[in-house]
């Protein structure tokens, strides 16, 4: 298995201090094997639903026509169950050779949208992308056209949903051989180790507190897997995740919960978290409820108590503040690399430039459009800048500096699938990372309630100890393990279509992309 | 027609200096100071000012340099000398003396130059009567006074000179760097220290010198329009922070027809001084209170007639005060009072790092710097030239934002006395001086002249009984017996002979730990100066460190002490058999990174070591840190100026400071103890999970934010404001974290007396949701209102027994004794009726009940979150 790290084990001990290398555990292997993950819930939500008149004869023509495994059976049964309806491609099973509303003989079948789509999702992540993203949880691969969806843009009307590549006609045709999705993240000469990643992304930081054990150590595990990060978050290191040491991200947040020297030395990558792009200049903020007995004792806080995470660092009022902060790091952990992570006022180029010479490795860019329920509606989607002018803004002023390719440039804040992930890149950013995308591969309907009393529903945001234990943990691996290789198939052949051979020649390129409100002659003006 | 207001770059913090001295001192004085703070700076801006020169020096006589304004223009673009010139000096002026400043030949052979510095001219001059009458004509100024109306003109003048060769042009071409009398400024790309040595200043003295490290973020930075110092008239301001409201700033001086033209918060800062100074014509406490208002409890404890004052000040000037960490050094020549002024102003939530210092003397020395280490080195380098500087100051202190005991601002004044002498005083923002400790014999800073130890006085023998005990603490017992009645000759010749006996490879360690002992705590010295007793004690405890035997020695007697230095740093081994302590000399280390000594320590902790002292410290950061978790049995002791961030993420180990400290200090600590000797910075133990802390005189503002599970602290002296805000230490009486303020201070003679008030702050234990503040408040002076979401408790058997170990504690390394706590005005009370506690008030509630639901949950979730 490839290792992020290009380190071997004895250069390890150079660099750790020795009390914090006793305590390192074996660490954890995993393959990135697609392996089946359908749905754990007995019924999935579907676009379509079959309704079945009362003349159905129970002849079982339409279970050997069907080529999605829709109709099911149980021995023993006589009557049919409620199909697999959420594999149904719909309507558009009609031209083909195997329609079960046609074929039927006793034309007892029928195709319906299903209702609860209406209720299902929003502007930025509608229906059809939540269901495009759980087939892709469930098979490892985006759902085929026949399907309909209609996952590559939400419908917010602007930014990403109004942005598209501009795919040649015919695409290039010498672009055979292997396609480069990796992505180097320490590109400053300075003598810390160089890390790799294998796809140009990486999970967020969500605390243990914020999600569930199952949901940190799954994200963990496809971490490994796809060779890439995932982050704690705020809520401290749990034990439970030093099998994963490697491919973690200590997050040094304004709380400061759970950050020890040994959290910070076990790993080779440690983020400060200065803001988040859902809520900038607020802070975090864990509501009492959610923290149970577990958290409590994780953060070493009282229980039932809302937890605050101030904004700022109250010992990082300036730039210079910033890079004692950064140094301090440094000296603890010699081999980590820093990422910095800003949400984005319309300053954000200069607090970038500013991040990069007092010394970080990675500049992480968190626009507006993320977070998940628990950042307050007032601030989600208005204070930040879009994700999509800061890219842009950002990359500009590194280059214009002269600085841009010492500095990995990392977005986030509403990445939702492949597309967006190579309209990041392709407007200036080197790699993104990824967080809700995650949680709705894992079954999140985006009900927007993670905060609310003991949590999420579907047992992803929580830390309840009855709903929690309802997701089990080789599934969720799977799911997002799932998830990843499809996101990476599809950036492969977005890469292909447009005649690159790998994700770092996509970056900046603005060209590729135009913006419905501009016809594309036009173009040029935008730019 | 109003230009738009924007901002032309992002300023971070930085590092500032200032210092004054009732004698001109040479520039190269602010050199050492400003290379300190080298990394509070990014080399894209660097700036000085001085105050009150020498005629000679310039060239000039006493009358033209105390008449005549004195004019510094940078010329970015020298072809526009000619031009400018006869617009700008000599159609309206009468120059008593022009001259290009001298400037090395090669920039590039100055290190720490980003670009060329511009050429500057100089030029003194008045304005010509006939030019002064018109313009008081024209403007109906006739109603100013002539010193006045000159003063506007030349206000004026600056700015149509700015408006030409500088803020209307796309390119820039020239610009005023400062103007006023006695007042130079000068400024550069790239580090403040570059300064001095590329205009060749070094020996230009003057009273009063300010620096400036500025940290623009902004990369490529071609001239230094934007660096600090800026100016007003007679004065030079350098700011530390960043203005939240740089636009409602801007707009209130737009209101007023004052148009920043250089676009930084620090111009406007500067504006807003001349504004409020030349055209409000306030007061300087006025001035400080339009800039930083007096809020919350504060306002309400100043005397009504004040109330009514500032409340129509603030009314009238809110829209105009800089919100957001700021933290401003003005230098200014107070022309009707013949007197120079250096002052330090913070903003009302102090949230940028200061220190004052004050160095009492025959040669007086009033400093004021972002980091302590600063003016430890700006007094190292005066002294060095005159020895009648200590090079420990009387005094060290922190103003309060915005507060009805400082006013957040302190203010030195060289004065003229009876004799025409300059003498120097300090007074805070409402004229009240501040004390100075009593002892005022001066040492004459000369080594004593008697005979080595060949003739062995009493004095001497007696020094040989103690280490013939073997007990440190009888010899600092004999020491601190005799000081009072000792001069400091007999003083320094005691020093001497125990140094002479650390040379013996048994007696090192008892010498080391006497004269800490000496050096740390607190008795009576008699009349002698304490800060010359002090420094003499540093200045032994180096010499005796200095001879430890160097690692790379092959013979080291059997010594357990070994040295190492940066010279020798790669003879770093492990320690061999008989060898206990590493000694680490900081000097030479940078201050972080690879070559820091804080990286030298955890190197050799990885070799083996497991005591260490680390002296001659300039400033270094991150000692302690680093070295992994569970280090019990770690000793590390550090002497003189240690920097930022000591003993963040300890975790077992042993930290004592022997002197005062600076900011960031014990962050996320876990475990372990922390002792320090003197006073601490900004944010001290932020995020702090546990540990044993003991503070012998006061945290700044924000001790122990967000500090959650065990942490147990004891604050002798009290803290600037915010204690333990959003503490989560659960029940102290359960095992969860408190903190104990005593609120006393040492006097004279080495007593401890309550502070006026153990907390002056608005704010304590503000939405703190567990652990604890026990407070020494005998009198009850503490009010519901300094509370938010806390409530006060009374102290119980339980509370007493929780906190009198750490008490005991606290004797034993500061020797407060739990007797002198517990005796309020001459008698001995009860620990409850000393001490109050406060808890958060939802704690109050809910004390009566049990939680058993809390008990069942541990089991669930044990068994619910395994996986393997």
């Amino acid at each position: 298995m490839a290792n992020c790290l290009h380190l071997d084990p004895s250069e390890l001990e150079t660099l750790l201090p020795e009390n914090t290398l006793k305590t390192r555990v074996p660490q954890y292997e995993c393959d990135r094997q697609v392996r089946p993950a359908p749905s754990r819930f007995r019924n999935e939500i579907s676009k379509y639903i079959l309704l079945r008149n009362e003349n159905c004869i129970h002849c079982g023509k339409c279970m050997t026509v069907c080529q999605h495994k829709v109709h099911v059976t149980y021995s023993g049964y006589k009557l049919f169950p409620k199909g697999r309806y959420h594999q149904c491609i719909g309507p558009s099973c009609a031209k083909t050779d195997h329609y079960c509303v046609d074929l039927c003989p006793q034309r007892a079948l029928q195709i319906a949208e299903n209702p609860m789509i209406k209720c299902l999702g929003d502007f930025r992540w509608p229906a059809d992308m939540i269901l495009a993203t759980w087939i892709m949880a469930q098979t490892g691969e985006v759902p085929s056209a026949d399907y309909g969806y209609d996952y590559e843009c939400g419908d917010s009307g602007g930014g990403f949903d109004r942005l598209r590549f501009q795919f040649p006609d015919n695409p290039p045709a010498d672009i055979e051989g292997e396609v480069d999705t990796t992505l180097e993240l320490n590109r400053r000469d300075d003598g810390r180790p160089r890390i790799t990643i294998d796809v140009p992304w990486y999970g967020g930081g969500m605390s243990f507190g914020s999600v569930s054990n199952t949901t940190q150590l799954a994200k963990a595990r496809a971490a490994v897997a796809w060779n890439t990060f995932t982050c704690t978050g705020e809520g401290g290191y749990m034990e439970r995740l030093r099998p994963y040491d490697d491919h973690v991200i200590t997050q040094v947040a304004t709380g400061l919960f759970g950050v020890r020297e040994e959290t910070i030395q076990r790993v080779p990558i440690v983020e400060f978290k200065y803001a988040q792009g859902a809520k900038p200049g607020l802070g975090g903020h864990l509501l009492g409820d959610k923290n149970t007995v577990s958290v409590a004792r994780m953060r070493e806080a009282v229980l039932g108590i809302s937890l605050f995470s101030p904004f700022p660092f109250h010992s990082v009022y300036s730039i210079e503040d910033h890079m004692k902060h950064i140094d301090w790091i440094k000296h603890v952990n010699r081999r980590a690399l820093i990422s910095t992570k800003v949400s984005t006022p319309t300053d954000v180029d200069m607090v970038a430039v500013g991040s990069y010479y007092a010394g970080t490795h990675i500049v992480h860019i968190d626009g507006g459009y993320g977070g998940t329920g628990a950042a307050p509606d007032i601030a989600k989607k208005n204070i930040a800048m879009p994700i999509e002018y800061a890219i842009p803004k950002v990359h500009g002023f590194l280059e214009a500096e002269g600085v841009r390719d010492a500095v990995t440039l990392i977005a986030s804040g509403g990445i939702r699938n492949p597309y967006d992930v190579a309209k990041a890149i392709a407007l200036g950013a080197d790699g993104v990372v990824i967080g809700t995308a995650e949680l709705v591969a894992l079954g999140c309907v985006r009900c927007s309630r993670c905060e609310s009393g003991r949590g999420c529903p579907r047992s992803i945001a929580t830390t309840d100890p009855e709903l929690a234990p309802k997701m089990d943990l080789e599934w969720a691996q799977q799911r997002i393990i799932n998830l990843y290789h499809a996101w990476r198939q599809e950036l492969i052949r977005i890469l292909r279509r447009l005649g690159l051979r790998s994700v770092g020649e996509l970056r900046g390129r603005t060209d590729l992309l135009m913006h419905l409100d501009f016809p594309p002659d036009k173009t040029e003006d935008i730019q | 027609m109003c230009p738009a207001i924007h901002k032309g770059e992002e300023e971070g913090g930085c590092g500032v200096v200032g210092f004054c001295c009732s004698e001109p001192v040479p520039g190269k004085h602010i050199h050492e100071p400003s290379k300190q703070m080298h990394n509070r700076g990014n080399g894209k801006g660097g700036g000085i000012a001085a105050v009150g020169f020498l005629p000679e020096q310039l060239g000039v006589s006493r009358e033209v340099l105390d008449e005549y304004y004195m004019l510094h223009i940078a010329l970015l673009d020298p072809a526009v000398r000619a031009d400018m010139e006869k617009e700008f000096i000599t159609a309206n002026f009468d120059v008593a003396h022009a001259c290009r400043l001298e400037s090395c030949e090669d920039w590039q052979s100055v290190p720490g130059l980003a670009v060329q510095p511009p050429d500057v001219w100089r030029y003194f001059v008045r304005v010509k009567p006939g030019v002064l009458k018109a313009f008081a004509q024209q403007n109906q100024l006739n109603d100013l006074a002539p010193d006045e109306l000159e003063d506007e003109y030349v206000n004026q003048n600056s700015i149509r000179l700015n408006q030409k060769y500088y803020a209307s042009l796309g390119r820039q071409q020239a610009f005023v760097l400062s103007h006023g009398k006695n007042i130079m400024i000068l400024k550069v790309v790239g580090y403040a220290e570059a300064i001095t040595q590329y205009y060749r200043i070094e020996d230009l003295a003057a009273h009063v010198w300010i620096a400036h490290q500025r940290y623009p973020t902004k990369g490529r930075v071609w001239h230094p329009g934007g660096a600090h110092p800026f100016a007003g008239l007679n004065m030079a301001l350098v700011h530390n922070g960043d203005f939240a409201n740089y636009h409602s700033v801007s707009e209130y001086l737009h209101q007023r027809h004052i148009y920043p033209q250089f676009l930084t918060d620090t111009e406007v800062a500067a504006l807003m001084f001349d504004l409020l100074n030349r055209t409000y014509r306030y007061p300087l406490e006025y001035i400080i209170e339009a800039l930083a208002p007096t809020t919350e409890l504060d306002f309400d404890k100043l005397p009504a007639d004040k109330q009514k004052i500032y409340r129509a000040i603030q009314a009238t000037h809110i829209h105009g005060s800089p919100d957001g960490p700021w933290f401003f050094i003005l230098a200014r020549n107070l022309v009707r009072q013949r007197s120079f002024q250096l002052l330090g102003i913070t903003d009302t939530a102090m949230l940028r790092p200061q220190v004052f210092a004050f160095a009492e003397g025959e040669v007086q020395v009033g400093l004021v710097c972002s980091e302590k280490q600063a003016i430890d080195a700006a007094l190292l380098s005066l002294s060095q030239d005159d020895p009648r500087i200590c090079p420990v100051a009387d005094r060290y202190w922190n103003a309060r934002g915005g507060s009805y005991n400082d006013g957040g601002s302190f203010i030195f004044n060289l004065t003229p006395d009876s004799a025409g002498q300059l003498r120097l005083t300090c007074t805070d923002k409402f004229g009240i001086p501040v004390p100075m400790p009593g002892g005022v014999e001066p040492s004459d800073g000369t080594p004593e002249k008697i005979p080595p130890s060949s003739s062995k006085s009493p004095g001497d023998r007696k020094i040989a009984e103690c280490f013939e005990t073997g007990k440190a603490m009888v010899l600092f017992e004999h020491l601190r017996d005799h000081i009072a009645s000792w001069s400091f000759s007999e003083f320094r010749a005691a020093c001497r002979l125990i140094a002479e006996q650390a040379g013996e490879p048994g007696k090192a360690a008892m010498a080391i730990t006497a004269l800490t002992l000496l050096h740390d705590r607190k008795f009576p010295y008699g009349t002698k100066k304490l800060s010359h007793i002090i420094h003499i004690v540093r200045e032994t405890l180096r010499g005796v460190f200095a001879a430890l035997p160097g690692l790379d020695e092959q013979e080291a007697g059997g010594h357990a002490f070994r040295r190492i230095d940066w010279q020798g740093r790669d003879s770093l081994r492990g320690p061999s058999a008989g060898e206990s302590t590493l000694v680490i000399d900081a000097e030479g280390f940078a201050p972080e990174g690879k070559d820091c000594d804080a990286a030298l320590l955890v190197d050799a902790y990885a070799k083996g070591w497991r005591h260490f002292i680390v002296y001659h410290c300039r400033g270094q950061r991150y000692i302690g840190c680093g070295l992994g978790p569970e280090t019990q049995g770690v000793t590390i002791d550090v002497y003189d100026s240690s920097g930022d961030y000591l003993g963040s993420g300890l975790d077992g180990l042993t930290l004592s400071v022997h002197g005062n400290a600076q900011d960031q200090l014990g962050q996320i600590i876990k475990c372990g103890k922390l002792v320090i000797y003197g006073d601490t910075g900004q944010t001290f133990m932020y995020g702090a999970k546990g540990g044993e802390v003991y503070v012998m005189g006061n945290a700044a503002g924000r001790p122990l934010i967000n500090s959650v599970g065990k942490p147990r602290v004891v604050i002798n002296g009290t803290c600037l404001d915010f204690l333990a805000e959003s503490f989560m230490a659960g029940d102290p009486l359960a095992g969860g974290g408190f903190v104990i303020l005593n609120g006393i201070r040492f006097d004279d003679n080495g007593h401890i007396v309550p502070l006026p008030e153990p907390y002056p702050g608005s704010n304590l234990f503000s939405l703190a949701s567990g652990g604890a503040i026990y407070v020494r408040d005998p009198q009850k002076q503490m009010v519901d209102q300094q509370l938010n979401a806390g409530e006060y408790v009374g102290l119980t058997d339980k509370d007493w027994e929780l906190i009198l170990p750490y008490l005991e504690e606290n004797e034993r390394w500061f020797g407060i004794s739990i007797d002198d706590l517990l005796t309020v005005d001459g008698c001995r009370r009860m620990p409850s009726e000393v001490y109050r506690k406060v808890i958060p008030a939802r704690a109050a509630e809910a004390d009566a009940e049990t939680d058993d639901a809390a008990g069942e949950g541990i089991e669930e979730e044990l068994t619910v979150n395994q996986f393997e």
